[in-house]
């Protein structure tokens, strides 16, 4: 994904004096992977999230090498070493491997019917073994188990619910979405979710699965076991750093970039899920579409324009609940807290203010109006006289408030 | 005047306001036994066709949601025979033990003449006492005692075409725009016409009345006695005097001239006095002697004081020492507050009264009723005055007491000590339309009465016009006539022989034929021409002003046209008058508190309150201060204060008003229990009262003024009526609901919890929390329509109230206007942005389409123009459907 982008802010630059040579492990062209849950869930289909197919990359004179990997990089020699055995030189290296999803310390994991939740592969095994679980035929406490109660692990959720599978998630904390939610719009968010049928274990997590090929079931570190058809585990990712790592790159977490997205080598960078920039990794789309910007820019207009790791929100329509997340999101003695509530149309807004300026926002059920408590979050802008109206959105603050000029920032 | 299209389209049907003591004639359509409409009646004297706005809004205040159905004992329905019977025995238990003198009765200028005709019978008859008196005391009493100290009978000398047709009109006391709005409606087209015509107001507040005056005198509070003793000094120095008039046709002119100039010999001592300008005083007494057509026309600022017969008798000097009196365009001219205080006065329903313009003080006037109604137990002497009857009952003198028509717990002076008095008393009886008045809340039996529209019988108004107020409707559940209710009760006490009326008219022509008995020209009220009235002409009652005899059947319009007047030697009588001032003067710290009505309420708002119309002018207790006077106590205009009085308090909004002298505050009269948590202006009136009429001094009261320091205030819409658990709050009546204005010297501990407590049946809530206590927000739904609104604020700028946000209580709300109802306002300025398509920059559906039409053919075009599909992509699908 991140590399589509790479290619798109390369050709907006002009790409004619250059030779560029894509190579991807997937067969397909770049495509969305924010859009898997829909095609999971059977809102959308693969053609329509596929950006660039393989004639986009003939037409734009780009030579793409699908289904390849690269085994490891021979920095002196400039030459990339592919699984297939071949050597391709550069003159420039851009690392945009990606992240893969990160492990969980159960037993069994081996066994089939276990997937994870990353790739369009995934999600094609996912769709025929849901499309054919009733073939199975065997009464189970549930029919799917999602782990992981964070942005992916909903949706897959949320897709296999959708296909008419019984879903019970399990997650490791107290309530979802724990790095974006308080508890109380975890809670609304829950609500939303066992309403279409998905069920929930939280506070708990899987010691092992069983199953002598096939999974059966799940024990749980609570005691509780629960047969089931299929898992997905979905519960974050880690960066694919071996490559640049083991061709003697630094970094910890991922492969080490500076401002400008160079590794410690000068003809090599990287970007996305699996850089490290001062110690953060990333996977939201916001900070990556930066980084291909401030390298496009490096690589071709040799401008520098510095990456900046400002704090993004988390802006999402989960399983068909919106939501909005920015800053603190849990509140303490130290804020002062303006909190709306409607718990039948289930609309939960919460905003946590210090000195009288907004330092958190967390939105459930309708997240309009974010941008702009995000805009003030970031101006630090005294919110003391629209404090009232704050929660029932723009159309009532900006009422009573001069206008000002983040409304002409963002038509901008 | 053109009547409204549905008065031409039904039927309709002519009677008298229930208002105000003007008693203008309307014309009312009825359909479906409703009134849809009204307007003035064109024939009527007394307002020719005008109605002001509390008579044109009677068809919206005609169905109360507190109308009482049924008898109520101890808060419990029962019929009727078992509540008179309850009622009856303990009256005749209480005779029995402790004399007649230990009940009472206190009736109301709401009454109908036939109503109070039977009352005062069975009271001074049959019960054997005089303790029956009425809310006129609190009104009439003073200019009642001096026609009988001038005139010799309490008779209104003119009539209205005298307030048109002279050349100096004097207002004393009188804000006759707000409180007789069709009277002053003809007073100010008459000075439009004539604008030579010369209009004066003494009052110490500049009122709405002074719009159309020529010379407005603030005097000091309570010295028109002093001003008219002034002035009768300058007629016999300048003059003024018309001997002839004096000699022929009165007595005592020289001991009053004696008094008035030992008290005030010329202008400037008036003018200190009064705290006035020589010159002003000069002008207005030059006028007055200068003119030979001169009317006088006071009310409650003359008469609800510790001198209002003094005052009454100061000002009708003057008339009778210049002659100014039996003329057209000349005459000094009481106006009354209510719309039958006349009829009460007229019947004798007061205590210090009998019957018929009789007294006790006449052995033979006693005898003479005592004949006409063989009445087995003839009361011989007064009975208690309003005040002295309450306080009768707080003594357990009284012990039981029949209410009628009228809130004394809350239009009494020391309303409170009134209240407990009530409380403590054996039988409460209250016959009210209204179940739930402060009055009512304390009695053990109410019964329920007819009101205007079902009632029906004669009223008579300011100029002696009777009028009949006709039925017409069907009286709702178990409600009947008060006459009916009294003669039934007087059946259960043994006396149903003498109160066996079939109908109202064979009350009516025993009253007129009374009036007539052995009157000879010695009693004002004489209507004997119309004791034989056959049932037809009663019901087709064309307006007569009395009095109505055999030589003047077409009735009187003016009175004492030949210099006769109703003494036993014919001759007016001059009262020699000491002027005082107000019994209680104020302490440094505090101030002197007036009362008065505004223009669209009628007395304690049991009517009135219920049309939201009739809230729009003045929707809030308030306190009229003097800009200095706000400097000195601290207040901010706009804010809360506190009057306190008797261990009361009143709580208003601070108005500053340089119509207010210093030192002098005003507060409406009108609010209650019913319609403020504390706001009743009486509570805070001491019981001081006009020795000779026992009339309370209600416009002059020291009391103590402060800020109200609230920790917070807000609003709450909602379509049940509740009492706020709150130390402020004011309701305010809408279409569709109540308003209530809310402010504590406390913050609940939780807002959320206060406000739902008070409506547990709603369980679908939206609120918004500030968890810094600065602000909170609630609006609580059923069926997804719209309840309750409440909001509250520690600050006052941020509770906003909005006409939009009341129109919503009853509708249905979807979610996304529940943000505006949290707001308080429609979300104008801002479009609605339609469904979410890009989440990251939160561009909506109809904002897109908007694009689309304002030529934006592609995704990328759409990204360039609102940004939305550039973030992470998710919607291009959308916007590509869009597109398409």
């Amino acid at each position: 994904m991140a590399a589509g982008r790479f290619l798109d802010e390369l050709i907006k630059r002009g790409i004619s004096g250059f030779e560029v040579t894509v190579i991807g492990d997937e067969r397909q062209g770049s495509y969305n992977r924010i859009m898997l849950s829909p095609v999971l869930a059977g809102e959308t289909d693969v053609p329509a999230i596929i950006g660039k197919p393989s004639s986009w990359y003939r037409d734009q004179g780009i030579r793409f090498v699908s289904g390849v990997q690269v085994k490891a990089i021979e920095r002196a020699q400039k030459c990339v070493l592919t699984t297939e055995g071949n050597r391709l030189r550069y003159d420039h290296l851009v690392l945009a491997v990606g992240s893969r999803p990160a492990k969980i310390p159960a037993e069994n994991q081996q066994l089939d019917n276990i997937y994870s939740f990353r790739t369009l592969r995934d999600v094609d095994r996912l769709l025929n073994k849901a499309r054919f679980h009733e073939m199975h035929g065997r009464k189970t406490d549930t029919d799917a188990l999602v782990i992981g109660g964070g942005l992916l692990g909903l949706e897959a959720a949320y897709g296999l619910a959708l296909k008419g599978l019984r879903v019970t998630l399990v997650h490791r904390s107290g309530w979802l979405l724990n790095r974006q939610l308080d508890p109380i719009a975890a809670g609304y968010l829950k609500r939303a979710l066992e309403a279409k049928n998905i069920e929930f274990m939280l506070s708990d997590e899987v010691a092992r699965f069983t199953g002598t090929h096939e999974l059966k079931a799940a024990e749980f570190k609570s005691g509780k076991h629960l047969s089931c058809k299929l898992c997905v585990i979905a519960t974050g990712i880690t960066p694919n750093k071996e490559l640049g790592l083991a061709a003697g790159l630094k970094g910890e977490r991922g492969v080490a970039v500076n401002a400008f997205m160079a590794t410690s080598d000068e003809s090599i960078s990287a970007l996305g899920e699996c850089v490290e920039f001062k110690g953060d990794t990333f996977g939201l789309v916001e900070p990556i579409w930066q980084q291909c910007t401030t390298l496009a820019e490096r690589l071709c207009n040799n401008i520098k324009l510095p990456f900046e790791n400002n704090p993004v929100p988390t802006k999402l329509k989960v399983s068909g609940v919106n939501l909005f997340s920015a800053g603190e999101f849990l509140t303490t003695d130290e804020h002062r807290e303006l909190v709306y509530q409607d718990d039948k149309a289930g609309i939960y807004r919460k905003l946590l203010l210090r000195d009288n300026r907004i330092v958190g926002a967390v939105l459930i059920g309708d997240a309009r109006d974010g941008q702009d408590y995000f805009s003030m979050l970031t101006e630090k802008k005294d919110v003391t006289e629209i404090a009232p109206f704050l929660l029932m959105g723009r159309a009532f603050y900006q009422t009573n408030e001069q206008p000002d000029s983040s409304d002409e920032t963002e038509a901008a | 005047m053109n009547l409204p299209e549905k008065l031409i389209a039904s039927d309709t049907v002519n009677t008298t306001c229930c208002y105000c003591g003007v008693g203008c004639g309307v014309t009312a359509a009825v359909a479906d036994n409703q009134v849809v409409a009204v307007a003035g009646d064109n024939q009527h004297p007394a307002n020719k066709g005008r109605l002001c706005i509390k008579g044109s809004s009677l068809h919206e205040t005609q169905s109360s949601p507190d109308r009482l159905l049924s008898p109520m004992l101890h808060g419990k329905p029962v019929d009727w025979d078992t509540a008179l019977d309850y009622g009856a025995a303990k009256f005749r238990d209480i005779i029995e033990q402790h004399g007649p003198d230990a009940v009472a009765f206190y009736l109301s200028g709401q009454l109908l003449t036939e109503d109070y005709y039977v009352a005062n019978k069975l009271m001074k008859g049959f019960v054997g006492t005089a303790n029956i008196d009425t809310n006129s005391r609190l009104c009439m009493a003073s200019a009642v005692v001096a026609h009988k100290r001038a005139f010799g009978s309490d008779a209104v000398p003119g009539c209205y075409e005298d307030l048109e047709q002279t050349d100096v009109l004097i207002m004393v006391g009188s804000n006759t725009a707000y409180a007789h709005p069709v009277v002053y409606q003809r007073i100010a087209k008459a000075k439009e016409e004539r604008p030579d015509m010369k209009i004066v107001v003494l009052d110490p507040r500049r009122t709405a009345t002074c719009e159309i005056a020529d010379i407005h005198l603030p005097l000091r509070p309570g010295t028109d006695a002093y001003f008219f003793n002034g002035l009768l000094t300058y007629l016999a120095d300048h003059n003024g005097i018309d001997q002839d008039f004096v000699d022929t046709h009165t007595n005592g002119f020289d001991d009053s001239l004696a008094a008035a100039r030992g008290q005030v010999p010329d202008i400037t001592a008036a003018a200190h006095l009064c705290q006035l300008e020589r010159a002003d005083v000069e002008k207005v007494y030059q006028l007055f002697a200068q003119n030979d057509k001169v009317v006088t026309v006071f009310s409650q600022g003359v008469n609800q004081s510790s001198s209002g017969v003094d005052k009454g008798n100061a000002l009708i000097n003057c008339h009778l020492a210049s002659g100014k009196i039996g003329k057209p365009g000349a005459t000094p001219f009481s106006i009354t507050g209510q719309p039958n205080a006349m009829g009460g006065r007229e019947v004798g329903g007061l205590a210090n009264q009998l019957a018929a313009h009789m007294g006790f003080d006449k052995p033979e006037d006693i005898h003479r009723v005592e004949q006409f109604w063989q009445a087995p137990n003839m009361a011989r002497k007064e009975g208690l005055k309003a005040v002295d009857m309450f306080r009768a009952i707080e003594e357990g003198k009284i012990k039981a007491v029949w209410i009628m028509a009228t809130n004394p717990a809350v239009t009494m002076p020391e309303a409170g000590r009134v209240r407990k008095a009530l409380e403590k008393c054996d039988l409460v009886m209250v016959s009210d339309c209204i179940g739930n008045t402060d009055t009512a809340k304390l009695a053990d039996l109410v019964l329920p009465a007819t009101t205007w529209s079902e009632k029906h019988g004669t009223v008579t108004n300011s100029e002696r016009c009777i009028s009949l107020q006709k039925g017409f409707l069907n009286a709702p559940g178990e409600a009947r006539h008060d006459w009916e209710i009294i003669c039934q009760f007087a059946q259960k006490l043994g006396y149903g022989e003498h109160f066996s009326y079939s109908h109202q008219v064979d009350i009516f022509r025993e009253h007129a034929a009374l009036s007539g008995l052995d009157n000879n020209h010695s009693r004002g009220f004489n209507i004997s021409a119309l004791e034989e009235i056959d049932k037809k002409d009663y019901e087709n009652f064309a307006p007569l002003r009395w009095p109505v005899t055999d030589q003047s059947p077409e009735g009187t319009d003016r009175l004492f046209t030949d210099g006769r007047f109703y003494t036993p030697d014919g001759r007016a009588r001059f009262i020699p008058i000491e002027a005082r001032l107000p019994v209680n003067t104020p302490a440094a710290d505090q101030v002197i508190l007036n009362t008065g009505r505004i223009r669209d309420q009628w007395h304690t708002m049991s009517r009135t309150g219920t049309a939201a119309k009739l809230l729009g002018h003045v929707d809030e207790p308030y306190i009229d201060i003097h800009p200095e006077d706000i400097e000195r106590f601290g207040l901010i205009e706009g804010d809360l204060a506190v009057l306190a009085n008797q261990g009361q308090r009143y709580f208003g909004r601070v108005k500053k008003s340089a119509d207010q002298r210093e030192g002098e505050v005003f507060v409406p009269m009108h609010w209650n229990g019913k319609y403020a948590a504390s706001s009743c202006a009486d509570a805070l009136v001491n019981a001081v009262v006009d020795p000779i009429c026992g009339q309370p001094e209600f416009k002059h009261s020291p009391v103590r003024i402060s800020p109200f320091k609230q920790a917070w205030n807000g609003f709450l819409v909602c379509a049940d009526d509740i009492t706020p658990a709150c130390e402020y709050w004011a309701k305010i009546t809408l279409d569709g609901g109540y308003k209530f204005r809310l402010a504590d010297g406390e913050c609940p501990d939780n807002w959320a919890s206060w406000v739902k407590n008070q409506f547990p049946h709603i369980d679908d809530w939206v609120d918004v929390c500030d968890s810094g206590q600065q602000f909170f927000r609630a609006a609580g739904f059923t069926g997804g329509r719209l309840q309750v609104v409440f909001s509250a604020a520690t600050d006052k700028t941020s509770a906003r109230e909005m006409r939009w946000l009341e129109q919503q209580l009853g509708q249905e709300i979807d979610a996304n206007t529940r943000f505006a109802i949290l707001a308080g306002i429609p979300g104008g300025g801002v479009e609605d942005e339609g469904a979410m398509v890009c989440s990251c920059y939160q561009v909506g559906q109809n904002t897109i389409a908007k694009a689309i039409k304002g030529g934006c053919a592609s995704v990328e075009a759409l990204g360039e123009k609102l940004k939305c599909g550039t973030n992470c992509g998710s919607c291009i699908p959308e916007l590509k459907a869009l597109l398409r």
